[in-house]
């Protein structure tokens, strides 16, 4: 299909990046994202903060700021109480406010099932846009947040999620990316994604494909939200990750050494996930500093860009 | 033996199926047929770690997934785990030392271990352990204190571990128990409970 085409948009489909950024003048870019879903906890209040931190998420991936967004909802009217959609909306609002930014608007369908999210523009500097190209080698990776929330929500599906584990699952899920953007618009960033329903391996491959590099990755560093072993154990894997695992099995070699709940953890799709940061070698330790200084306790340093094994992910336990 | 079709189903339905297969039947010899490669690698995970050995077989379009039992095995590899629940008494325990008491070090850090030791007496109403300043030393790997913990996150109490001590201590990467946790938390779970025994 050919695209319209236009000299002031930096950052377009041809490949796969969180968001669209368009020029307008020297100074000022613009992003622009939408995202929605079904229902992935029970509770509508904390459904619509997890749909906004989800949406806003693109926005901070791109080293931005989001400055307006409008909801977009599907809601079956007929089958639910409209009290359900203002708790959603009133989720979502409360998650626009903590990131500044103002709802413009929104359109509603009528839809059989339940959907929710929004369209969000940002701001950026033409010149502090974040792609996911730019690995440089000995970069280091940080991921801000930890994996699982694909395994836990089959696990609460099936009814097998204890509190502890919906809760934590639930909080981090609604938690924005602002305040790891701000930390890391202080360092020496080269690339930026969130990791969302490809799973961290399937974001990462996106950032190495045509890349001269490849990347290693140490499993025992990546954080992992407490009890999902035993949920991935338990055959408690939602099937994209496994769609995940087989669509980026030529990219990804795995060492003996990793097992196999570990590697289907790494292909977990996730909902509202981390910023997964590429750093400069120099910065890496300093932005895992301010990350924790600003209580972002579960960021870590995940792995590293290699100057050889061009456009292959290798996955070890540790380095 | 027993045989089930769960074609047709989606995850996490297989599992559940054959979960609740097992444990009502708890048969030696189990075939679970499934048509889709998500369900055949999820039952056979499971069928795993309730103890079976799996091989799958083709029949048609469809998976066959067989789960067999060598005589004499034990029921099933890993406890289920205990749902996380808040107890009817709310009885939060915040620990911030090491050691119990200022005295001989050796004897303090002793009676620490007692004491965590001891708390599954409580464990009905043991809502919460909350760990702060040196208390997150106990949640690493060597701290003799850490078994103890681990089996009491196992049975439901959660073990909320300060961020900022652990940060402190550089310890974030060390903690092998509990979940990270800030002073929000920390303050809301206090004003929440009905009891606080304070350790320090």
């Amino acid at each position: 299909m050919e695209l319209p085409s236009d000299p002031n948009l930096i950052v377009g489909l041809e490949r796969a990046d969180d968001a669209g950024v368009y020029l307008i003048n020297e100074e000022l870019a613009i992003i622009q994202t939408v995202d929605f879903f079904t229902p992935v906890v029970d509770d509508p209040y904390y459904f619509g903060q997890i749909a906004a931190a989800n949406a806003l998420s693109d926005v901070y991936a791109m080293g931005g700021v989001p400055k307006t967004a409008m909801n977009l909802v599907g809601f079956p009217i007929r089958q639910m109480d409209i009290s359900v959609l203002k708790e959603i909306l009133r989720g979502g609002i409360e998650k626009l406010k903590e990131a500044g930014a103002v709802l413009v608007g929104g359109h509603s369908v009528e839809d059989n099932e339940l959907k929710y999210g929004l369209a969000v523009t940002g701001f950026v500097h033409p010149k502090k846009v974040l792609t996911k190209r730019n690995l440089r080698p000995g970069d280091l990776f940080i991921l801000t947040k930890p994996l699982g929330t694909g395994i836990a929500t089959t696990a609460i599906k099936a009814g097998l999620a204890s509190h502890s584990l919906i809760n934590m699952v639930t909080r981090s899920m609604a938690a924005l990316n602002k305040g790891s953007a701000e930390v890391m618009a202080l360092f020496e960033v080269h690339a930026c994604t969130d990791i969302t329903g490809f799973g961290f391996l399937g974001h990462l491959a996106e950032m190495v494909v045509g890349a001269s590099y490849g990347v290693e990755i140490w499993a025992q560093r990546v954080p992992v939200f407490d009890g999902i072993e035993e949920m991935a154990n338990m055959g408690l894997v939602p099937a994209g990750a496994y769609r995940n695992r087989d669509f980026r099995k030529e990219m990804v070699e795995f060492d003996t050494s990793v097992p196999r709940y570990l590697q289907d953890i790494l292909f977990d799709p996730q909902t509202s996930g981390g910023l997964l940061i590429c750093v400069s070698q120099a910065h890496g330790e300093a932005l895992l500093e301010g990350l924790h200084r600003k209580a972002l306790y579960d960021s870590r340093i995940v792995g590293r860009v290699l100057g050889d094994r061009v456009e292959k992910i290798f996955v070890r336990l540790e380095p | 033996m027993v045989e089930i079709d769960l074609s047709g189903l989606s995850c996490p339905g297989p599992v559940i199926k054959t979960k609740e297969l097992l444990d009502s039947k708890d048969p030696v010899r189990i075939v679970v047929k499934v048509d889709n490669t998500a369900s055949k690698e999820n039952v056979s995970r499971f069928l795993e770690s309730r103890g079976y050995n799996v091989c799958v077989e083709m029949e048609g379009s469809k998976f066959c997934v067989v789960g067999t039992k060598g005589s004499g095995s034990e029921k099933s590899v890993r406890q289920e785990r205990t749902e996380a629940r808040v107890p009817e008494k709310r009885i939060i325990v915040m620990i911030t030392s090491r050691t119990i008491g200022h005295g001989d070090e050796k004897l303090g850090a002793s009676l620490m271990v007692n004491f965590v030791k001891t708390l599954k007496e409580i464990l009905p109403n043991l809502w919460k352990v909350i760990l702060l300043n040196e208390g997150v030393k106990l949640t690493v790997e060597g701290s003799e204190c850490l078994p103890e913990l681990q089996e009491l996150s196992n049975s439901g109490v959660q073990i909320l571990v300060c961020g900022t001590c652990l940060s402190y201590y550089n310890l974030i990467n060390e903690k092998k128990v509990g979940e990270t946790t800030n002073m929000l938390d920390v303050v809301t779970s206090l004003a929440t409970a009905d009891s606080v025994i304070n350790i320090n």
